[in-house]
């Protein structure tokens, strides 16, 4: 059994245990008057154990541990976690402004943590079965020397043939200008390039020796270009997600700080 | 218009002399000086006498007292003979690493490691104002275009250390060079105008093979003092006695195969595309009679097959590992269905091995061996063109594991990445591109990442450019300060800032690129520079995390385990790894 297989079956084996342990305890305990406080706290020690691995990655110097295990840890605890949290709901439906705002920061945190679970386990396979392994950074400089290159192919000085200039007027200029098709190379698919290609195609019938040459230049390029454009997009699917991760946390920590203290100055007698 | 190629005459082997500063009457004198004096010059052949190798393939050093010549450790591609006045080899204890310009070894402090939360806001690359040869004890002075560093206490040294002198006709260092290990002993100039004769290692192979004396000398000399400890260590003689081992030591025949200069021809090639195994020289060929076992000292080797018109990689082989055991195991049991070598074995780079004859084999080792211990009978191929490598015929010596595909297997061993034994390999797979490992190395070493995430790969396999300290360190060789050294012995080759000159020698021996040159600022960021105001550079490299508590940073920083140092001498470690 590999690597990831064996994390997901203890994942799952984790959640499973924890959930039916929490159901039985829910279950038992639900009815005492002191029953939203235990889990309270419960819940905040969960997401301080979550967060602190951040302040881990923060400082790699330090031996403590490999940055692989604390991530299994913040896996399972988060899916503990919210169980948890819709056991403090009582698995009610939030209401009032704070509290539905604090059940949607958790509700992104928790999405956005699976999401790039999901994605940190799937991409990289993508990525590397494409080939061609590409820095992010370098993209835009590499996307604009294919574009140079292209313009020098269908425009340049030494470009006679009019057709194949009207064709990247009109469709490859703008695939060449700028990242594309983001949402389509998410989703695997090939369809706009197979469309530039099948176009590209289309004129071979006019075109010279010379010009289908050109053509197969074109072809080449518009190739390159797509493979740039599927790793910017899956290499930045794989970064977009943590900006929805880590800035929610905060501001989900920063709402849970208030809700504590709204709780201890309201809830009267109800301790 | 008509083709006109450009002219030029065909390379040759001594366009460029060792020592340019070699005469002819430098050359007379040594060949009046022993044992050149005594070496019969008809011996030698017509395309390389022994002037053009003594005119070509050494150079004359002079040395004031307390020079250090050679120093305990390095590496060198050279021997050397005492011509003039005398030396002083440091036996026991040995120098301290702060004497030979290195850093002390060592874990960093609660406070240094905690101070490394604010230390990466200091400029990139902050040097503290130092000269080379700062540590106590020790000196650095320029000569022409060479740095010499010295022991400026030598009364002390000799206090405290048991040395012994050396004296004119003298030879040292010859067994380091020809087997390519690291050297045993430092030894220092103990007189001024010390003068030594520096043979580079082509010089002195030649000097072997026409001069019997020479030859019996270095042969004497390496199985007194390197030979039986080594047969001694090797899990194949351990059931002999004294006696026995004596008899397979005097036995043993040595020889070395490839390039010693292999890292500058590799990159030759490389960059060429033209790295085929036809190319490399055959130890051993398939087909070939058995006529004894191929113990590995030094280097690595391509077990290969022929396949189609060419050759096809099975495993390599590195130092400590036995080839052909199988065949004469096999011929030594089943008296009258003799089989030849199964596969062919070539030198990659540099290769230095010892040959135990096959009737040595079958009259003292083999039957010592316990049956559990003896290979399985070789079942040859029927035909090796068509057949998968193991679908049938024998296996070869050191089978290659399942999870390591044919196609890695060549690209580890035609980018030479077998030579690593810590080299920062990432699984594609697994790697999310996050740069977790260059942000924790950046913290790790004050805000200067050093290695960049990126390099060649094959499949699901990347090599990053990180110093993968290899076995055969390259890189060592020529450090005129000793500033690059192994952390201890076989341990991590890592570089001390304070005794780098900024020379680039290990920057240009390196094959893998994986030193960088920086220039240094001082703690406002600035440049520093030397009186011509040229920048002070420095080499740097991925130190493993050598001063670090918790092992590579790098490693523990991937959340996926994406990242490995493996060790590729061998491939269990990657395939182990790749079975995560």
């Amino acid at each position: 059994m590999n690597r990831f297989r064996r994390q997901f079956a203890f994942g799952m084996l984790a959640l499973v245990a924890a959930t039916v342990g929490a159901l039985w305890l829910h279950q038992k305990f639900g009815a005492l008057p002191n029953h939203a406080f235990l889990t309270g706290w419960a819940l905040l020690a969960g997401m301080f154990g979550l967060t602190i691995y951040n302040a881990r990655k923060k400082l790699p110097f330090l031996p403590l541990g490999s940055s692989e295990t604390w991530l299994q840890v913040h896996i399972y605890l988060g899916f503990f976690t919210t169980l948890l949290f819709l056991i403090h709901l009582n698995f009610r439906v939030p209401h009032g402004w704070f509290e539905i705002t604090l059940a949607w920061l958790f509700g992104l945190v928790s999405g956005s943590g699976m999401v790039g679970l999901f994605f940190s386990r799937v991409l990289p396979r993508r990525l590397a079965t494409r080939g061609g392994e590409v820095i992010f950074e370098k993209i835009a400089a590499q996307r604009h020397g294919l574009q140079i290159a292209a313009e020098n192919l269908a425009l340049g000085t030494e470009a006679k043939s009019l057709f194949i200039a009207e064709f990247y007027a009109q469709r490859l200029a703008a695939f060449f200008s700028g990242p594309k098709h983001f949402w389509l190379h998410l989703a695997e698919s090939r369809r706009p390039v197979s469309t530039l290609l099948a176009g590209l195609e289309e004129l071979r019938r006019f075109a010279s020796e010379g010009e289908r040459d050109k053509l197969d230049r074109l072809a080449a390029l518009i190739r390159q270009k797509d493979g740039l454009d599927y790793h910017r997009a899956l290499q930045l699917a794989l970064r977009l997600w943590l900006f929805v991760h880590i800035p929610l946390t905060y501001g989900l920590l920063v709402f849970t700080g208030l809700h504590i203290v709204l709780v201890f100055g309201f809830s009267g007698g109800a301790r | 218009m008509p083709f006109a190629p450009t002219m030029l005459e065909r390379p040759q082997r001594w366009d460029a002399a060792f020592g340019a500063e070699m005469t002819d009457a430098t050359v007379a004198r040594l060949l009046a000086t022993a044992p050149f004096s005594q070496m019969a010059a008809e011996k030698f052949p017509k395309r390389t006498p022994l002037c053009e190798i003594l005119g070509n393939d050494t150079r004359v050093l002079r040395f004031r007292k307390g020079e250090i010549m050679v120093r305990q450790g390095d590496y060198g591609t050279s021997a050397f003979l005492i011509l003039n006045g005398t030396a002083r080899v440091v036996l026991k204890p040995d120098l301290a690493p702060a004497l030979l310009g290195r850093q002390a070894p060592g874990k960093k402090g609660v406070f240094r490691t905690l101070a490394q939360l604010w230390n990466g806001s200091r400029p990139a690359e902050y040097l503290a104002r130092q000269k080379p040869g700062q540590a106590a004890g020790l000196g650095a002075r320029q000569d022409a275009d060479k740095v010499r560093v010295f022991l400026q206490d030598i009364p002390r040294v000799l206090d405290h250390h048991r040395t012994a002198e050396m004296f004119a006709g003298e030879f040292f260092g010859e067994i380091a060079a020809l087997s390519r290990m690291a050297r045993t002993s430092t030894i220092f100039a103990d007189s001024d105008d010390t003068e030594l004769l520096e043979i580079r290692w082509q010089g002195l192979r030649d000097l072997m093979k026409y001069d019997d004396a020479l030859r019996a000398h270095i042969n004497r000399i390496y199985r007194e003092r390197a030979l039986a400890s080594y047969l001694r260590a090797t899990p194949l003689f351990q059931h002999l006695d004294k006696a026995q081992l004596d008899r397979v030591a005097e036995a043993v025949e040595f020889a070395t195969y490839g390039d010693y200069d292999w890292s500058g021809e590799y990159k030759r090639l490389a960059q060429s595309g033209s790295v085929r195994p036809e190319k490399e020289p055959v130890i051993v060929g398939e087909g070939d009679y058995p006529n004894g076992i191929v113990l590995l000292r030094a280097g690595f080797a391509r077990v290969s097959q022929k396949f189609g018109g060419g050759e096809r990689t099975l495993n390599y082989i590195g130092a400590g590992q036995i080839f052909g055991l199988e065949e004469i195991a096999h011929n030594w049991r089943t008296k009258g269905s003799a089989v030849s070598f199964q596969f062919s074995l070539r030198a990659i780079g540099y290769t230095h091995l010892l040959i135990v004859p096959t009737q040595v084999m079958e009259e003292i080792v083999l039957p010592s061996l316990p049956k559990n211990e003896l290979p399985p009978p070789v079942q040859p191929a029927a035909d090796h063109f068509d057949s998968a490598p193991s679908a049938s015929g024998s296996q070869p010596p050191v089978a290659r594991p399942e999870s390591v595909g044919a196609e890695m297997l060549e690209f580890l061993t035609e980018n030479r990445f077998f030579n690593g034994t810590a080299t920062m390999v990432i699984d594609l797979d697994r790697c999310t591109r996050c740069d977790d490992c260059v942000r924790a190395c950046a913290a790790t070493h004050d805000n200067n990442p050093r290695f960049l995430r990126h390099g060649p790969s094959a499949g699901r396999l990347m090599i990053a450019n990180a110093c993968m300290h290899c076995a055969d360190p390259v890189c060592m060789i020529g450090c005129p300060t000793g500033a690059i050294h192994r952390e201890s012995f076989a341990g991590q080759v890592v570089i001390n800032p304070e005794t780098c000159i900024g020379c680039k020698a290990c920057f240009t021996n390196c094959p893998y690129d994986a030193i960088r040159m920086v220039e240094v600022r001082d703690a406002k960021g600035e440049f520093l520079v030397d009186q011509e105001m040229r920048p002070i550079a420095k080499a740097t490299k991925c130190d493993l995390c050598v001063e670090n508590h918790g092992g590579p940073a790098c490693e523990r920083a991937c959340p996926h385990g994406a990242l490995g140092r493996i060790n590729l001498n061998h491939l269990d470690a990657l395939s182990k790894w790749l079975k995560l």
